[in-house]
């Protein structure tokens, strides 16, 4: 039974597969037979139809006699108004217009398709007309055509377009005739319509080279709004400049070049494509260049739409301009398989010694993407890398090679074992001070993870014996790891490491001595923090007892590190540009006992915020005040009633979310035109997300009527309110201008890890100044190296900014503008040890 | 497939089909007579020379006519024939003012009755004497003696002079047809 079952079943998946597999033609000829009868069942005929469209795909070949017969008998089918069958009509007829006679039978029928009411006969039904004329009947159907052109459905128009395009091969003279209609679509609101009108418009001057130059710089000047359209064009100008010896450097290359900043990548990259491969370029030399790096950005942004170029990007592989090769080779690494890769990195490495070292580390930084996306090639990966490393090249390069390892190792355990190896050979001969000192600190931390971790001594210790004293002391401070966590090792390391405490270099031997005197108590796995906090707090005592290393936790995790460094001494130093304000309203608030335990004050925002209009009953001016983990909200208030005393005035704040309101500290007394203070503190939450945000202020206060003439007051007072206006709380509230005069070097210390980047479009803003002056405010940093000053006529620009959160963490943020179309476009990066600060400074812009 | 064919069968509307193909020299005005007989909204206002054919549907009382108007040029007159045998009826369309093709008109219909599918079938020929406003058109009587209508054994015909600018006569000529299918 259960063999019977399971046979049928597999007969049901063959029948299900594919129904019309066993299907002969001269059955199907035979059923057509039934479109003559006088019933039309529509369901019927769209399967014969099908099965016939289907025999036809899959190239059997239909005699003219039968395909005649079935033809005709297929033209009765117009009887019937049924919309899908019609559709399978028009596909019908398109197949058979070159395999049945007199096909111009249906000429009629498709003309009054083509005018007819339903929107879904009429652009299949232009389509399939314009199958089945041919250059005698045209004459007849051109009106229709030329009326289809300009048809206001766009697939319709676009359906006479293309068909015309296909016409124009036969019948050039007839199709030339149209070019009015043509011209007109050209100018069509539609993409499609726009991109097909130009194209027959190209097609049917293309033989005038003027008129073909002339077309071009239009469109070109008339911005179109079809991509398509832009890549037609970009390939008719390529092709006007190769053609033409005197257009070089014209308008032509202008426009292509501009195209390397449109908003589309498909046209950035044709216009990438065009400038490389013309022939003509040479003084040029940088400008493929630089497409081919547009090309290799897209690959990164959007590796799909990519993918599809991969063909023309194998062509440059083999360039004779070394850079475009290695640019298509490292492009072609981040779109391709895995099965290219080892392909293309021999390639790759038959050239490497001709290229600059700025395109090498291009190609480092493709293989790590690589090994992210490939894990299982990172044997391969790191053969290659091996090689760069011993080839020639300068520090950057380097650098980038031992970080691609490294992060490799990092990612991939299987490959901690071979990168080490690599490694620890690299530096046997680096020249390069502070590589060596951070592949000696990488073989402390992941040498005792591995299945031997004494064959790094040799290559540790080695160091020690031949190079310059900062190499020394890392690798004293190396071996002292090792033999910390490999029990098995710390006799022979202690031995080792006593041997340098004689060393010439002070920091060195400072270090040997401590690594031994440590590793002999036996306890070197502290937690840093842990033990400056420990210090600290010993300094401030008497110092009688020796410090005791005991009381410092044994903590290893780095988490804690985020959370416990409040860094005083940077706020400290930050605060001194606005010193003397800053002082003022901190001593101010230090004298209210509420706020004692607040800390250090962090920030005053700058001017106070007027939260009531001018000239109304009361004045009240707001300042923020921002600690560790509150806001101290100022409110300044001024009683602008001479026959009205104040008493007990204090703001209530309506937080929004998360905030709590702590205390408030009311002002006893306002009388008229004596200013006065309440204080509300609130405790800011610890999520990023609420950490900004309104509140919805009201003036709380008694009244007290009082004679105008002695300013007496009455005994009796009533309660009253007087609403306030918002008191935003922004993401740069939390933040501190400071000026680093080395940005770069500071940027490079925050490494990308600690990373966040964002995209925008900032689309109500029209000028890259005015953009930089928004962005340096929203995030309350201070620009740097001047980078608030804005060249003028650039379309590009970057800022650099730089400040310290309240947690006492540096953030630095780099905004990289361009202008293009009009549009401006920010990629802003954000470096900084904190997470919070990093996500806070997109919520500044976002 | 049976169960499908019989219950469409029932519930298609209780109207007779009856399928027509209309012929005739080119010009005579087949395309104007069908688009007259066309229910009004549908009528199209410009008449333009058939390549090809086109189907167009029309009642008459509890009978639905399709007809395939065929295109009269020459180079296409030999196509009528893929559509002769599905025919229940004939129109052929004579422009009475064109005395001097008349003769290739009886051709043309002489041809046709003679043709195999044609010849047996017992199906009427409604002819229309078509631009009889015109002054140099002749007579339905004179056309049928033309045409040799009289010689016509198996087949009910009807001549009708008729203006299809204006729709005259053609009525009368459906009114015939609808009584004969
Ligand atoms: N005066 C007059 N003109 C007519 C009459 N009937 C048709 N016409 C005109 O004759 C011309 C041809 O008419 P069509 O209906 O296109 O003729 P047809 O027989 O369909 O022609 P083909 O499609 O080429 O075979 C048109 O200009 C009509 O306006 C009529 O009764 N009187
Ligand atoms: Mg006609």
């Amino acid at each position: 039974m259960a063999f019977v079952m399971m046979r049928r079943d597999k007969k049901d998946e063959e029948d299900g597969g594919n129904p019309f597999k066993n299907i002969e033609k001269a059955t199907v000829v035979q059923e057509a037979r039934t479109f003559n009868d006088q019933h039309i069942n529509t369901r019927k005929c769209c399967m014969i139809l099908t099965k016939l469209l289907y025999l036809i795909n899959q190239g059997e070949i239909l005699a003219t006699v039968e395909a005649t017969e079935t033809f005709f008998a297929m033209t009765k089918l117009f009887q019937s108004k049924d919309v899908t069958l019609r559709r399978m009509v028009y596909l019908t007829i398109k197949e058979m217009s070159k395999l049945a006679e007199d096909v111009i039978i249906v000429t009629s029928s498709l003309t009054k398709d083509m005018n007819s009411k339903e929107d879904l006969f009429r652009a299949s039904a232009v389509r399939a007309l314009c199958m089945i004329t041919d250059g005698s009947m045209l004459q007849g159907i051109e009106r229709y055509l030329k009326q289809a052109i300009v048809d206001r459905d766009r697939s319709v128009a676009s359906a006479a377009l293309v068909s015309s395009l296909h016409l124009s091969r036969e019948n050039f003279e007839i199709v030339k005739r149209w070019v009015n209609e043509v011209q007109q679509a050209t100018s069509s609101d539609d993409h499609m319509v726009q991109y097909h009108a130009l194209g027959l418009l190209y097609q049917i001057k293309k033989n005038d080279k003027l008129a073909i130059t002339k077309l071009v710089s239009k469109q070109a000047r008339h911005s179109l709004r079809s991509p398509f359209a832009h890549c037609l064009m970009i390939r008719i100008a390529s092709k006007i400049i190769e053609d033409d010896e005197d257009s070089k450097g014209s308008s032509l290359y202008d426009y292509l070049e501009s195209c390397l900043r449109h908003k589309s990548e498909m046209v950035v990259y044709e216009a990438a494509r065009a400038i490389v491969n013309l022939k003509s370029v040479q003084s040029k030399d940088l400008s493929p260049a630089v497409s081919g790096i547009v090309i290799e950005q897209v690959a990164i942004t959007h590796p799909l739409s990519v993918t599809t170029c991969n063909l023309d990007l194998e062509n440059l592989v083999t360039d004779s301009n070394r850079n475009i090769a290695t640019l298509a080779i490292t492009t072609l690494l981040k779109t391709g398989s895995e099965a290219s890769i080892e392909r293309l990195m021999k390639q790759i490495t038959s050239f490497m010694s001709e290229i600059s070292d700025e395109f090498k580390t291009v190609v480092v930084d493709a293989i790590k993407a690589l090994c992210l996306k490939f894990p299982r090639k990172h044997l391969t990966m790191m053969n290659f890398l091996s090689a760069m490393l011993r080839d020639e090249g300068g520090y950057q390069y380097k650098k980038a090679i031992v970080n691609t390892i490294i992060s490799i190792i990092e990612e991939n355990k299987d490959a901690a074992e071979s990168g080490l190896g690599h490694l620890c050979e690299f530096i046997e001969d680096c020249e390069h001070t502070s590589i060596a000192v951070r592949v000696l600190h990488l073989l402390g931390k992941e040498g005792p993870k591995t299945l031997s971790p004494s064959k790094y001594i040799r290559y540790i210790y080695n160091r020690v014996i031949l190079e310059n004293s900062p190499v020394r002391a890392a690798s004293i401070c190396a071996l002292a790891k090792l033999g910390a966590q490999v029990p098995s090792l710390k006799e022979s390391i202690v031995t080792l490491l006593s041997r340098c405490m004689t060393d010439s270099d002070d920091e060195v031997r400072d270090r040997a001595t401590f690594c031994v005197k440590i590793l002999q108590e036996n306890s070197l796995n502290v937690s840093v923090f842990g033990l400056e906090r420990a210090l600290m707090h010993y300094v401030k005592t008497d110092m009688v007892e020796p410090f005791n290393l005991k009381s410092v936790p044994v903590a290893n995790t780095r988490t804690e590190s985020k959370a416990d460094v409040p860094n005083v001494t940077t706020i400290q130093k930050s605060a001194t540009a606005t010193a003397s304000k800053q002082d003022l309203l901190a001593e101010q608030l230090a004298r209210i006992p509420q706020f004692a335990s607040l800390g250090p004050l962090f920030k005053s925002s700058d001017k106070p915020i007027e939260v009531t209009e001018s000239e109304t009953e009361y004045v009240v001016r707001c300042v923020k005040h921002i600690f560790q983990k509150h806001i101290v909200f100022q409110f300044d208030c001024t009683n602008t009633l001479e026959d009205q005393l104040l008493e007990n005035a204090y703001v209530e704040i309506e937080p929004s979310d998360e905030f709590e309101v702590e205390s408030t500290v009311p002002v006893a007394t306002l009388a008229f035109n004596v200013p006065g203070t309440t204080y509300t503190c609130v405790s800011v939450p610890e999520d990023m997300d609420l950490m900004t945000g309104s509140f919805v202020n009201t003036l709380k206060f008694v009244v007290k009527d009082c004679d105008v003439n002695t300013g007496e007051a009455d005994e009796e007072g009533y309660e009253d309110e007087y609403v306030l206006e918002d008191v935003e709380v922004y993401p740069a509230d939390y933040m501190q201008r400071v000026l680093k005069s080395n940005f770069a070097a500071s940027w490079e210390e925050l490494d990308s890890e600690h990373q966040s980047e964002e995209t925008y479009v900032l689309s109500s803003i029209s000028t890259i100044e005015d953009a930089v002056k928004e962005v340096t405010d929203l995030l309350g940093m201070q620009p740097c190296e001047r980078s608030d000053k804005v060249a003028r006529d650039k379309n590009s620009h970057t800022l650099l900014l730089a400040g310290v959160y309240v947690s006492g963490d540096d953030v630095l943020a780099r905004a990289r503008f361009a202008m293009a179309q009009g549009q401006i476009t920010m990629l802003l990066t954000a470096r900084s040890q904190n997470e919070t600060p990093l996500a806070l400074v997109h919520k500044a812009v976002g | 497939m049976g169960l499908f064919d019989r219950f469409s069968g029932w519930f298609r509307s209780k109207k007779k089909e009856c399928n027509i193909l209309c012929i005739g020299l080119d010009n005579s005005g087949k395309s104007t007579i069908i688009n007259r007989l066309k229910p009004e909204k549908t009528q199209q206002l410009d008449i333009v020379p058939t390549i090809g054919f086109s189907v167009e549907k029309f009642a008459s009382r509890n009978l639905s006519f399709t007809v395939f108007d065929m295109s009269g040029q020459g180079r296409y007159r030999n196509l009528w024939e893929h559509y002769y045998k599905e025919a229940q009826a004939l129109i052929f369309v004579l422009d009475s003012s064109d005395k001097l093709r008349m003769v290739v008109a009886k051709d043309e219909l002489d041809s046709m009755l003679k043709h195999p599918e044609i010849r047996h079938k017992q199906i009427p020929l409604l002819v229309f004497a078509n631009k009889m406003d015109l002054k140099d058109a002749i007579s339905s009587v004179t056309c049928t003696e033309l045409m040799g209508l009289k010689e016509i054994a198996n087949k009910p015909w009807h001549i009708c002079a008729s203006n299809a600018l204006t729709g005259e006569g053609l009525h009368e000529g459906v009114e015939w047809l609808t009584g004969k299918s």
